[in-house]
């Protein structure tokens, strides 16, 4: 009932006039935001600050919240027509979704990316309404052992990530980690593998290393080969470019799996929107019936982590908003912001400030409507991109990957990491290494190490910490499953073999 | 043409400077020498956006403009890295550019004792401003069985590395207020590093931990809900919004007071004039109304010090820190 009364009056802010004026604003700029790879949200709300003084505060949350969703929206862009990842939380979009593009369905993915957004962004808000508060003792419950279980599950899933060969996949998880490692260690202040460079000191960023791999990666091994004028085939009419209902039924799944781990993720302090996108593409290719076909452009692909990547809004606005901590640097900003304006963020800020909660929450699902309504159109004219000749596509391609980087950190020396990395990623596709499964060493490595550091300075060095709790005894569990899969699957190979002998 | 423009903007920034100070009938030196910033200016802070420098050089941007302080507007530039290393450098890099500054905070001469690769310490640039000092206070969850922290202090020795402390880096402050507590009773505890300050603060919350030493705004929302308990505060005085918290020294530690320090610095090669002039700034914004509320609102301390009292801080600071480092088993390189 509470709930009933409170969303109507957030609707009353919400529709009035200027503030959906404001949330058609943020929405706009946070798309853009979000289709260029480099500047993120932080930056963006960071920069406009000093205009939300002038603006009534639940005018300024509206609009810098819109900025916050509506780039994760845009994200996807160029991770699906160029194989360069937006934002950290669209680089498993590049899997199925470059792959999609190739065969002539950028349309296709665009659009189903966008559907994804929609549904999963709006269960997100759902999530926020209406189990904020239970939620956020979830959260608290979540500690050190728990995240190094859920760091753990996630790294098992290199087993679904990998290609043809096993070998090679854990040896590229082995240098992912390694990369993690890089940079001035959080619990001894001592310096790890940076050669002396001061750059290094905090450690490599992941989206240098991520743009290099996959973007620069992909362009220099496509230039080995003369190119026809145009590289992939765009289908001509507005129905061929946008999903099948085909396709929609294909993502049933992933729009469920991809809300629900994108919020509880998002909910978690800790996590964040990349790990959460990594852990439903890993959920929906160990549900899925045809596992195998992940990774050549399916669509579920695509709807499962895209949707994971909108929903941990809901999810981080959780701790936010209901005991003023925050997770990421959107709501490490979005908090200064609240505290800039005279509000007091914490367990108190929601009763004191209900309006303000409602009129966000409000806004938050015709910000999501906005956002569709914004995107389907756009889905055709993006995917003319891909008409444009690969002497155009490949420099465009170098040159958004480095304005990219150069963006991010305003540094040369990550522009000769960036370089340095798009050569590892060439040479791994010659010598046929599977690059997720470093990508994925990379993002889980640092968080899974300190977890596991924190848990055991909790337990005085004493690993049964790990079979104590619940929580980490069950996902630890589930994580050994995963892991013996593969080995499930060979013995079948091998036993049928022999009976086959047998037989003949 | 363009330097014609510049030069009349320059007379008329000069009048208004003019009559400003014949308005107050203050005597800023500054107003008597000839420089002013004639474009933006750059202001580097070396945590991204969000982080504590970054908010505070943003509000400090914002209550210039409003304050009318400066004929051109502070843009704000984020120079992440090496914990402070990056933007140090990047600051050394620009020698004698007058349209830029820098936030720095205690890392910024921490750091270079600890990181063989931060080769810029403070004392390479041209020190402006001490702004403001951040005090802390010391924090349990409310249904602890600590009221004091002499409590705490005594079920620590009772079980020698059992009870823990969340927070930052061993760098940090929290872990140098440990390290005081620890030298000066005698007691035990575990440290763990969180790299998010939600993360510290849920880990209390959530009750993995025992202690943490936290911002006196970030606690006050938790202690006003009932989720914390304050047993003492790191700070000279009682803060305003702890009138009834005794200060580590009342509460019978005597361990020197660590505040977290934020202030202002140039590229090296400024002229004296312009010191004087950012100097005359800055002091003019530590006595407006904004600044004042936002000192309260925060629970900041105001820390307002000149450029030559600074380079005193620095050596206490550096000093200090080198010792206690040394004491807590820190490889200390400088």
């Amino acid at each position: 009932m509470e709930i009933i009364t409170g969303l109507y009056d957030g609707l009353a802010i919400a529709l009035q006039p200027a503030n959906l004026f404001w949330c058609f604003a943020g929405v706009v700029l946070g798309t853009l935001v979000g289709i260029m790879p480099g500047l993120g949200p932080p930056a963006t709300i960071a920069m406009l600050l000093p205009l939300t003084f002038a603006m009534s505060p639940a005018s300024a949350m509206i609009m810098l919240a819109g900025i916050y969703y509506g780039a994760k929206y845009g994200g996807s862009t160029t991770s699906i027509l160029l194989n360069v990842p937006g934002e950290s939380a669209s680089v498993v979009t590049c899997l199925d979704g470059y792959q999609m593009a190739r065969k002539g369905r950028a349309g296709a993915a665009l659009g189903i990316a966008a559907i994804a957004s929609f549904v999963a962004g709006t269960v997100g808000v759902l999530g926020l309404m209406l189990v904020a508060p239970p939620l956020a003792k979830f959260a608290l419950a979540f500690s050190s052992p728990e995240y190094f279980a859920l760091m753990a599950l996630g790294l098992a899933m290199v087993v679904l990530l990998a290609g043809s060969s096993m070998l090679k996949a854990l040896l590229a998880t082995l240098v992912g980690l390694w990369i993690a490692g890089v940079g001035t260690d959080l619990f001894s202040a001592t310096s790890r593998f940076t050669f002396g460079r001061m750059e290094l000191l905090s450690g490599i960023d992941f989206i240098v290393v991520a743009i290099g791999i996959f973007a620069l990666g992909e362009v220099l091994a496509n230039m080995e080969t003369p190119q026809q004028a145009q590289m992939v085939p765009v289908p001509k009419g507005l129905r061929n470019l946008l999903p099948t209902l085909r396709d929609l039924k294909d993502c049933r799944f992933a729009f469920v799996n991809g809300s629900v781990i994108g919020f509880l993720v998002g909910v978690l302090p800790g996590a964040g929107s990349t790990i959460a996108s990594f852990l439903s593409y890993g959920v929906e290719k160990a549900v899925s019936r045809r596992r195998d076909q992940f990774g050549t452009g399916v669509p579920e692909g695509v709807a499962a982590p895209e949707g994971a990547n909108n929903s941990e809004t809901g999810g981080a606005l959780v701790p936010l908003l209901t005991l003023g901590i925050p997770g990421s640097g959107t709501t490490a900003i979005l908090l200064a912001a609240l505290v800039l304006w005279g509000f007091k963020p914490g367990p108190l800020f929601i009763p004191e400030n209900p309006a303000l909660f409602w009129g966000l929450v409000a806004s938050m699902y015709i910000g999501n409507v906005m956002l569709l309504v914004l995107n389907l159109p756009l889905v055709p004219v993006f995917a003319q991109v891909l008409r444009l000749p690969a002497y155009v596509l490949f420099p465009l391609i170098l040159g958004v990957s480095m304005i990219g980087v150069y963006s991010v950190s305003g540094s040369l020396f990550d522009l000769a990491l960036l370089l340095g990395f798009g050569l590892l990623g060439y040479l791994m596709r010659k010598l046929d290494y599977p690059s997720a499964p470093l990508i994925l060493g990379l993002v889980l490595g640092g968080a899974m190490e300190r977890a596991l550091r924190q848990s055991l300075m909790m337990s005085e060095g004493s690993l049964a910490i790990f079979a104590a709790r619940p929580m980490p005894a069950v996902m630890l569990s589930l994580a050994v499953l995963i892991l013996l899969v593969p080995l499930f699957g060979k013995f079948n190979a091998w036993r049928l073999r022999a009976l086959e002998q047998k037989g003949g | 043409m363009k330097t014609q423009l510049r030069v009349v903007a320059q007379t008329q920034l000069r009048l208004v400077a003019l009559a400003v100070f014949v308005g107050l009938g203050a005597t800023p030196a500054s107003f008597a020498q000839g420089f002013k910033p004639t474009r933006p200016v750059e202001v580097v802070v070396h945590t991204g956006p969000g982080g504590g420098s970054d908010v505070l050089a943003r509000a400090v941007a914002v209550m210039i403009e409003k304050e009318n302080l400066l004929p051109v507007r502070l843009q704000v530039v984020n120079k992440t890295g090496g914990g402070g290393a990056v933007a140090a450098a990047y600051r050394a890099e620009k020698k004698g550019d007058q349209n830029t500054i820098g936030f720095f905070t205690g890392v910024w001469l921490t750091n270079p004792l600890m990181s063989a690769e931060a080769k810029v310490s403070l004392r390479d640039l041209t020190p402006i401003v001490r702004l403001l000092l951040e005090p802390a206070v010391i924090a349990v969850k409310a249904d602890a069985p600590y009221k004091t922290l002499a409590d705490f202090i005594d079920a620590a020795k009772k079980n020698p590395g059992q009870l823990k402390q969340s927070g930052g880096s061993v760098t940090s402050r929290d872990n140098v207020v440990r390290q005081l507590l620890q030298q000066n009773s005698g007691a035990r505890w575990v440290y763990i590093s969180f790299p998010g300050g939600g993360e510290r603060i849920a880990a209390l919350l959530g009750g993995h931990v025992n202690i943490m030493v936290i911002e006196p705004a970030e606690a006050g929302e938790h202690i006003r809900a009932g989720n914390l308990r304050v047993l003492a505060q790191v700070s000279e005085k009682r803060l305003s919004g702890f009138p009834n918290v005794p200060t580590l020294k009342e509460a019978g530690f005597d361990v020197p007071n660590v505040p977290q320090v934020r202030g202002v610095v140039a590229p090296p090669g400024i002229p004296r004039e312009n010191v004087q002039y950012w100097e005359g700034v800055f002091r003019r914004l530590s006595q407006t109304a904004s600044w004042k509320k936002y000192i309260a609102d925060n629970q900041f301390e105001d820390g307002y010090q000149t450029s030559a009292d600074l380079v005193k801080f620095y050596d206490e600071f550096t000093d200090r820190m080198r010792g206690i480092m040394k004491e807590a088993g820190i490889k200390v390189v400088r």
